[in-house]
């Protein structure tokens, strides 16, 4: 997992999608290095989780390609969906359920087995609190249940993280304990890509920051090494574009 | 209507009415419950139509068949006057006029009656049993229509009413703008109360064809009033699990399964209870009992048979004459008439308490009206227009007084106008045979018969238990809605 | 295969968590084994009633036996029990036994007019209808199945759980295939298990129990994979269930209701009332004509007969049942037609029947028609006067 070698884990070329005649994507080329943080940053609409789905199988290019692993995902889509631990935008598990059951059952359904001390460890990374883990979801607040989604993700154990808002009803802090995360898993080898409209929090965690408007990349940035990527610059460009 | 007002702020009516405004402009929008609303009254309007010309034709073809029936038994030639005790007559039950929208028992139970001295038949070709066998769920009729598939058109309709208004968190923004939950629920209300008359409006127009017919204008506005109530009912039940549930799919299925609950199920349970706990013995058995005990009276053709000593010695009494043959009556004919007055006296009795026990295992199933509102509005719309189990006894017993008073006629003439020497021979050669008959004149006896069904009064009596099950719905969904109001609020 | 058990285990104690499909399966238990006992009730009514009807029978037959004892009078005053008694399986099909009378007692006498009569259940609960297994699978089965099916999609996708889910499976099969396959099973067993328990206590044969599990499996196949095909297509779940109850609609009240009206108006069927009207006048007339008049048209439907017709009086018993055979056969002709358009309505309504409709067949149309007796003149006859019916 430490190969520290450079190896694209996702990779969209030229990738157009349009639903009902609209476009969605346009033209978007860009890639996920191992062990990197991606993040792409876009308004409402710019096509932010489409770019997510696409990656999941969940939308068919019009044109262009995306490879997960170097692999396109006609090929083994199951098995490449294996690969990626995806967080929906509003993480709703099952209400009637509780954290610990949900994620027994997601678990079930990826066909992974973990103990109960295993999912204990996941739920105390997240920072949720002892005494929801067996409460049902349906009391839940946004935020807890974003942390038990992230839980799930991180038992997982995939390679990919594939991440639709994921601090969007987080607190202050439970935002800082998130980054350190996802700098963690980047560490250990994973690679993540996350999309978010919150420019602050993107250039507080990525290596790269893609801009995303109309389905279109108008921009790159990336870290400097040890560094972060300047807000400033990046938010004069998204007000820019956004404007423009 | 009374419906929940819970809200703090007083109900406006101009709030309620732009709340019904914006239901019915989401209604006309949504292509869903455009198209369930004009199927809806499609399907009531074809129903109201094709039944109705049903009715008339049925209504015209039994009243030929009546008339032809009397005019054939008048025809008959010079005869014994027993011949025309046997050779019988036919009535035939008319149909009322609000049955075009309820046809009821009609197909189920016969429609005519072969009238005959010394029996009590049932009635004969019952419709549904030269049919296809396919309408077993359901007919064409527009209280079916109305009943069972009014409520599920109501349901399509209306499922997401306050539940969408949840789901899509608007709900919340209307009650902030300081609408009260009253007035939201009464506008929801009112929207829903506007479907239910499209619906009605064709039974309407057939029910104003029914009092031209002649039916009483309290009954009609009995029966419709009865139909008003029951899809209120339903919008009640609509409104309120529309307002339990945040989100439209558990609004939607739980309505469905109400639905399917009310109206499919309960009533068939009703029916299936009813006939299991309080069996019926059949006509059959029954007769049996009859026979056994008409055996104990003696065979009125049998003027030998000893268990009319009696009557000889009393006749032989009252006319001081020592032999039959002295008497100034004919002794066989006093037999008959004798015979026919007891034996009609024990078929009553079985008659009437197997009527009773029919009446009782149906009023068990109407019970089942508690439950299920469809129950209730069906005994109801049956009573009011007259086909339901209470008028076909009519019917029976109407028929029964017919044959009695025709057969007892008959056998009058048997006793005054043929001599019992005549009576006697006729058996000896065709000539006696020819002698033994009266003159055709006497065929007159038999009275014109035209069934009327039961009084306005006596029908709109017997729907008062209907009609307090259905008022106890209503009452009950309102507290109900009241409830759930407080909730929202 | 362990993945596919784990799979249904996995959906299996899922679905036990998800109330409102356990609230349906109960309900679904529950009337269906109400729809059984009083099915079992309700034919073992109808034995007991034969039984009852038997006994009486036999006893009235003496007692009139012996009171008459000429053999005219003792066949005029005899009646002549006929019964369908229902089958083993009958408990799961009344079938139509509540609109169509299964017992009658026959005089030897002109037959269209008795025939006709009724000894039918209460004319309003057989309106309303009766709740029986056949009823429950064909009619309630398939709106269970909808309820059950139909956000089978839509409810993952409004919660936005539909691509976390599909993500994380392994197989779209192991997902919504399991989840499937449970809730069919489950299903399957509410509606089957009462059944089966009925069968066993009715002695119902096995191949017969075999071949209706097969039978009910295929048709709640069927209405199964219609609502998933229909669920992907669509996204609101009340929008495919609201189709999906269309089409029972249709299937269930406006096809057979069109087909009855199509049926019935292509058909046509002499009145009942013109049969026992033409009988009748035929009846009496015979009081009226030559004798021998009645005797050749009797013997030339019965020449077995012709050497038994000799008599002196003006009146005889022979002659007496000869007018009314003769009368029967006046009114054979009209009585035949009406007896083939009700067959052919029957038959006619055949197809719409075998659509996968909630009308499914397996209910027979019970003993309706009954087939008419030759007439008795012998005294040897007066023995073998049962009725036949026909199914």
């Amino acid at each position: 997992m430490t190969n520290s070698s450079t190896q694209t884990v996702l990779n969209a070329q030229s990738l157009t999608l349009k639903i009902n005649q609209q476009t969605i994507l346009n033209k978007l080329t860009f890639s996920v290095q191992k062990g990197e943080i991606y993040a792409l940053l876009g308004g409402n609409g710019a096509g932010k989780s489409s770019t997510l789905k696409t990656f999941l199988g969940f939308n068919k290019p019009t044109d262009g390609k995306v490879e997960v692993l170097g692999q396109s995902l006609d090929n083994s889509l199951a098995l490449l969906r294996s690969k990626m631990a995806y967080l929906p935008e509003s993480a709703t598990l099952y209400p009637h359920l509780s954290a610990r059951e949900n994620i027994h059952y997601f678990l079930s359904l990826a066909s992974i087995k973990k103990s109960d001390a295993e999912v204990n460890d996941a739920f105390k990374r997240v920072a949720l609190q002892e005494s929801a883990w067996e409460r049902h979801m349906q009391t839940y607040s946004k935020g807890m249940r974003q942390k038990t989604a992230i839980a799930l993700a991180l038992l997982r154990q995939a390679p990919i993280f594939l991440l639709d808002e994921p601090t969007s009803g987080l607190d202050p802090i439970a935002i800082d304990e998130f980054n350190l995360l996802v700098r963690e898993l980047a560490n250990s080898g994973a690679s993540i890509l996350m999309v978010t409209h919150d420019v602050y929090g993107a250039c507080q965690v990525a290596d790269r920051i893609g801009l995303l408007r109309s389905g279109e990349l108008v921009g790159e940035f990336s870290a400097p090494t040890n560094g972060r990527i300047d807000t400033e610059q990046v938010h004069t460009a998204f007000a820019q574009k956004e404007s423009a | 209507m009374s419906v929940a007002s819970s809200g703090t702020s007083p109900l406006s009516m101009s709030v309620i009415l732009s709340v019904t405004k914006d239901e019915w402009r989401y209604w006309m929008r949504s292509k869903l419950a455009l198209s369930v609303l004009v199927i809806g009254v499609l399907l009531t309007l074809g129903s109201v139509i094709v039944t109705s010309i049903q009715m008339i034709e049925l209504n015209h073809q039994r009243q030929s068949l009546q008339n032809n029936a009397e005019d054939t038994f008048v025809d008959q030639p010079d005869r014994h006057p027993h011949r025309m005790v046997h050779y019988g007559h036919y009535a035939f039950r008319l149909p009322s006029p609000l049955s075009m929208l309820d046809p009821g028992v009609d197909a189920y139970t016969g429609n005519s009656i072969f009238l005959e001295g010394h029996r009590q038949n049932s009635a004969m070709f019952a419709e549904q049993r030269q049919g296809t066998a396919l309408t077993k769920l359901g007919s064409l009729s527009p209280s079916f229509i109305v009943q069972m598939l009014a409520p599920l058109l109501l349901v399509l309709i209306g499922y997401s009413t306050v539940s969408r208004e949840r789901e899509s968190q608007t709900l919340s923004f209307i009650l902030g703008q300081g609408t009260s939950v009253g007035s939201l629920l009464m506008g929801k209300a009112l929207a829903l109360f506007f479907i239910v008359s499209l619906i009605m409006a064709p039974l309407i127009v057939s029910s104003v064809f029914a009092l031209y017919q002649g039916e009483s204008i309290a009954i009609v506005i009995s029966f419709l009033l009865g139909y008003m109530l029951y899809l209120i009912v339903w919008a009640l039940v609509i409104l309120a699990i529309s307002s339990v549930f945040s989100k439209n799919s558990e609004s939607f299925t739980s309505l469905i399964f109400l639905w399917v609950l009310l109206c499919i199920a309960l009533p068939r349970i009703a029916s299936t209870t009813a006939a299991t706990i309080a069996p019926t013995p059949g006509k059959l058995e029954t007769d049996f009992a009859v026979i056994a005990e008409l055996r104990k009276l003696g065979d009125g053709h049998n003027a030998n048979d000893p268990a009319f000593d009696k009557l000889k010695a009393s006749l032989l009494k009252q006319y001081n004459v020592d032999s039959i043959d002295q008497l100034p009556i004919n002794f066989r004919g006093a037999v008959a008439r004798n015979s026919e007055a007891e034996l009609t006296q024990v078929l009553n009795q079985f008659a009437e308490k197997s009527m009773t026990k029919e009446l009782e295992q149906t009023l068990l199933a109407r019970h089942f009206g508690w439950l299920s509102p469809m129950v209730a509005i069906r005994s109801l719309s049956m009573i009011n227009a007259g086909t339901s189990i209470e008028t076909h006894h009519r019917f029976l017993r109407e028929t029964e007084a017919l044959r009695f008073d025709f057969v007892q006629a008959l056998n009058t003439v048997h006793v005054e106008q043929l001599d019992y020497q005549i009576d006697i021979n006729r058996s000896n050669d065709e000539a006696s045979s020819k002698k033994a008959r009266v003159s055709a004149e006497n065929w007159q006896v038999l009275k014109d018969f035209k069934f009327e069904i039961d009084s306005p009064s006596t029908r709109l009596s017997r729907s008062t238990s209907s009609y307090l099950q259905l008022l106890i719905w209503i009452v009950f969904l309102s507290l109900i809605i009241k409830t759930i109001g407080r909730r929202l609020q | 295969m362990s993945q596919l058990v784990s799979s249904i285990t996995r959906e299996w104690r899922f679905m036990l968590r998800q109330k409102y499909i356990l609230v349906l399966l109960l309900c679904t238990l529950i009337v269906t084994s109400f729809s059984i006992f009083s099915g079992i009730k309700e034919v073992s009514q109808q034995h007991q009633t034969i039984e009852r009807l038997k006994q009486a029978d036999l006893k009235d037959r003496s007692e009139a036996q012996a009171k008459y004892d000429d053999v005219g009078s003792l066949a005029y005053y005899s009646f002549h029990l006929s019964y369908s008694a229902p089958s083993n399986l009958a408990f799961a099909a009344l079938g139509e036994r509540d609109v169509y009378p299964w017992k009658h007692r026959i005089r030897m006498l002109a037959l269209e007019g008795q025939i006709y009569e009724s000894d039918a259940q209460n004319a309003e609960l057989a309106q309303a209808g009766k709740i029986d297994f056949v009823f429950i699978i064909s009619a309630l089965s398939p709106l269970i199945i909808i309820l059950l099916f139909h956000d089978l999609f839509a409810n993952e996708r409004n919660s936005g759980r539909h691509d976390l889910l599909v993500s994380t499976s392994i197989s779209s099969f192991s997902l919504w295939g399991a989840r499937s396959i449970v809730r069919f099973l489950a299903l399957y067993f509410c509606l089957m298990l009462p059944f089966y328990i009925g069968a066993t206590i009715s002695s119902v044969s096995v191949t017969m129990v075999v071949a209706i599990s097969a039978i009910v499996l295929v048709y709640m196949l069927l209405w199964t994979l219609l609502s998933i095909w229909w669920a992907q297509k669509q996204n609101t779940a009340p929008r495919i269930a609201s189709s999906l109850i269309g089409i029972w609609v249709l299937f269930a009240f406006i096809i057979p209701i069109l087909g009855d009206l199509a049926i019935n108006h292509s058909v046509h069927s002499p009145k009942g009332g013109d049969i026992v009207l033409t009988q009748r006048e035929a009846v009496n007339d015979g009081w009226d004509l030559p004798k021998e008049t009645t005797l050749k048209a009797f013997v030339e439907t019965h020449p077995q007969y012709k050497d038994n017709l000799q008599f002196k009086n003006t009146w005889a018993w022979n002659w007496y049942y000869a007018f009314q055979q003769v009368g029967d056969q006046t009114a054979a002709e009209l009585s035949q037609a009406y007896r083939d358009a009700s067959q052919r309505k029957y038959e006619l309504a055949g197809w719409p029947r075998q659509m996968p409709s909630p009308l499914l067949s397996m209910n027979n149309k019970s003993a309706t028609f009954t087939k008419r007796f030759g007439c008795f003149i012998t005294p040897s006859c007066l023995e073998t006067s049962s009725l036949k019916n026909r199914l």
